[in-house]
């Protein structure tokens, strides 16, 4: 019976060329629509310029591109796919992609990639807007910041999976994605650093999805731990390690989630 | 009569392989609903297998766990050899799905619509060679929000056909299509047939089941209730002899296995056996000098017997 396949399984190669050709479409689709295009690019300019002007006290250089990867991946990364993911689902899209050889998460990713690019363009602009101010200083790490951007990212795709879940149309996910928003904005040290909080409350708000985020670019971009001391490389490593996995466990479990709860066809 | 056991096509010498697809017991539930309730059914290499229905039959839920994107409550199901859910890294590279209703991003034009899903498959078929064959290589450049609905529906069956797929699932693929693009989309499956893939279609067309299926299942509540070629269909139901009769023409003979259901001036006979029935009403008639006025005789329809089967209400065992 089994001789009646030709070819076995394909591993990686078949999945990176298959995620790329549905890459390269919904970019296609993405520059075809202009408003989204120029939204995506003076979002982060009216960031810098209106953070500036209001004075927040995030309102330093690197403290600014701190706040910029956090409302990115909230409001861009996270609210765009949850519509564009349910927007799909109703349109019948992921039903039928689902017919050939692209596997679910191929699919959900090659979906993903084009407001995974914009989301890395709108924080690089920010940082650029911020050194062309003079208003940047040299990072104690990038890598731990890089991480945040990453995985925070993949956080994001596995986040907004899940609450499609609980997302008719792509019109309620401005309700739906309500919840993930007030939390990201107002506790998990975006506008407000969590230092700013009780210890005892702080040391609990840092374990929310997107504290570790705030967490780790703070460490890497500022130097400064969550209550607010000033270290080096080695003590932002150190003070990261327990956001990293915080951040990691997340991830695992929002993948977890969306596996299990993920609809591929509208409701009948 | 059991589908499996139904005769595969007389053109086909006994195939040695294994059935493309194998279906056994299949159950489908939704809550407390049963849509599918225990189907079987075989399809071999080069065969084409009909399901016919009225809407709300199960055929859809049925093609979804061939199609791999549903589990079956109950039973199983084989598409060349292997569980379309489990081991769907092999059998999608040799499955040609065409659902009844799917969506396409309506921003791209036809030929990147076709040229992305290629880029996604392992053995594609040349992207022009594929528009020309379902005659879309004039809207190419269209986007694909300005097709018409028969024009959506190709693209869909080129998306299907792409990877030059061994068994072919295609849920009511002409429905919505004019007369001349349903010819094309019957043309291209038979070529694939032909070819050695093995189908299996959904349809509430008789018409289509006659023009392409080697096999008919007619499902009716979630259950198969006839099965087999449309000859063997069609014989379920009585032949009819429909003649008028003079008010003067002696009685008409008892004739064995003959039913009469309507009586002069306007006869109309029933019997499953319409050769010798025409045979000996043809002597009756000679030897009596009786005038058959207006003499039809016809075997039963596919039509006939679909209508009889798959529509009628209540008790199920009737079939």
């Amino acid at each position: 019976m089994t001789t009646t396949l030709a070819a076995p399984a394909r591993p990686a190669p078949g999945a990176r060329r298959r995620v790329l050709a549905l890459a390269s479409a919904e970019t296609r689709l993405l520059l075809r629509n202009r408003t989204a295009v120029v939204n995506s690019l003076l979002m982060p300019l009216l960031l810098v310029a209106a953070v500036r002007m209001i004075g927040l006290p995030t309102a330093g250089g690197p403290a600014l591109v701190v706040t910029a990867l956090g409302v990115t991946l909230v409001f861009l990364t996270y609210y765009n796919l949850v519509t564009t993911f349910v927007a799909r689902r109703e349109e019948l899209v992921l039903q039928r992609m689902r017919t050939g050889e692209l596997t679910g998460p191929e699919i959900l990713l090659g979906t993903a990639v084009p407001t995974l690019l914009v989301t890395v363009v709108q924080v690089a602009l920010v940082a650029l807007g911020v050194a062309v101010l003079g208003e940047w200083t040299a990072p104690v790490d990038v890598v731990l910041p890089l991480l945040a951007l990453v995985v925070g990212a993949a956080l994001m795709v596995v986040l907004a999976a899940a609450s499609t879940s609980f997302t008719r149309t792509a019109e309620s996910a401005q309700i739906t994605t309500l919840p993930l928003v007030l939390v990201a904005t107002s506790v998990s040290g975006l506008f407000f650093p969590l230092s700013a909080f009780p210890a005892e409350v702080a040391g609990v708000l840092r374990f929310l999805p997107l504290s570790p985020v705030v967490e780790l670019a703070r460490l890497g971009l500022l130097g400064e731990t969550l209550d607010g001391q000033t270290v080096d490389l080695a003590g932002a490593w150190s003070a990261g390690l327990v956001p990293l996995a915080v951040l990691a466990g997340w991830t695992l479990v929002g993948g977890l989630v969306a596996a299990r709860v993920f609809r591929w066809a509208p409701r009948r | 009569m059991h589908p499996s056991h139904a005769p595969a096509r007389p053109a086909v010498p006994p195939a040695p392989e294994p059935p493309a697809v194998e279906v056994v017991d299949l159950r489908r539930r939704y809550g407390a609903f049963e849509a599918v309730r225990g189907i079987s059914f075989e399809v071999h290499p080069g065969e084409v297998l009909a399901l016919l229905g009225v809407n709300g039959a199960g055929k859809t839920s049925a093609l979804e766990v061939l199609e791999g994107l549903a589990s079956p409550s109950g039973g199983s199901v084989r598409v060349l050899g292997r569980d379309p859910q489990h081991d769907r890294a092999d059998v999608r590279r040799h499955l040609g799905v065409l659902l009844q209703h799917s969506g396409l991003p309506g921003d791209l034009t036809v030929a990147e619509t076709v040229t992305t899903w290629a880029r996604t498959l392992t053995d594609p078929r040349p992207v022009d060679e594929a528009l020309a064959q379902v005659g879309l290589t004039g809207r190419a450049d269209v986007r694909v929000r300005s097709l018409s609905g028969g024009e959506r529906r190709r693209l869909d069956l080129t998306l299907a056909l792409l990877g030059r797929p061994r068994v072919l699932v295609l849920d009511e693929p002409t429905t919505g299509l004019d007369p001349e693009s349903r010819r094309t989309v019957w043309t291209l499956v038979r070529g694939l047939v032909d070819d050695g893939a093995a189908v299996v279609l959904t349809t509430h067309h008789l018409e289509e089941a006659e023009e392409l299926a080697d096999r008919i299942a007619v499902m009716r509540a979630g259950e198969i209730v006839l099965a087999g070629t449309r000859e063997e269909i069609a014989e379920t139901q009585p032949a009819t002899i429909r003649f008028t009769l003079a008010d003067d023409a002696p009685p008409l003979p008892a004739i064995p296995t003959v039913q009469v259901s309507a009586q002069r001036p306007a006869v109309e006979l029933h019997t499953r056996a319409l050769q010798p029935a025409l045979t000996a009403l043809l002597t009756w008639a000679a030897e009596h000098r009786v005038v058959l006025g207006g003499l039809q005789a016809r075997s039963a329809s596919l039509e006939q017997a679909f209508l009889a089967v798959a529509v009628a209400d209540g008790d199920p065992a009737a079939a």
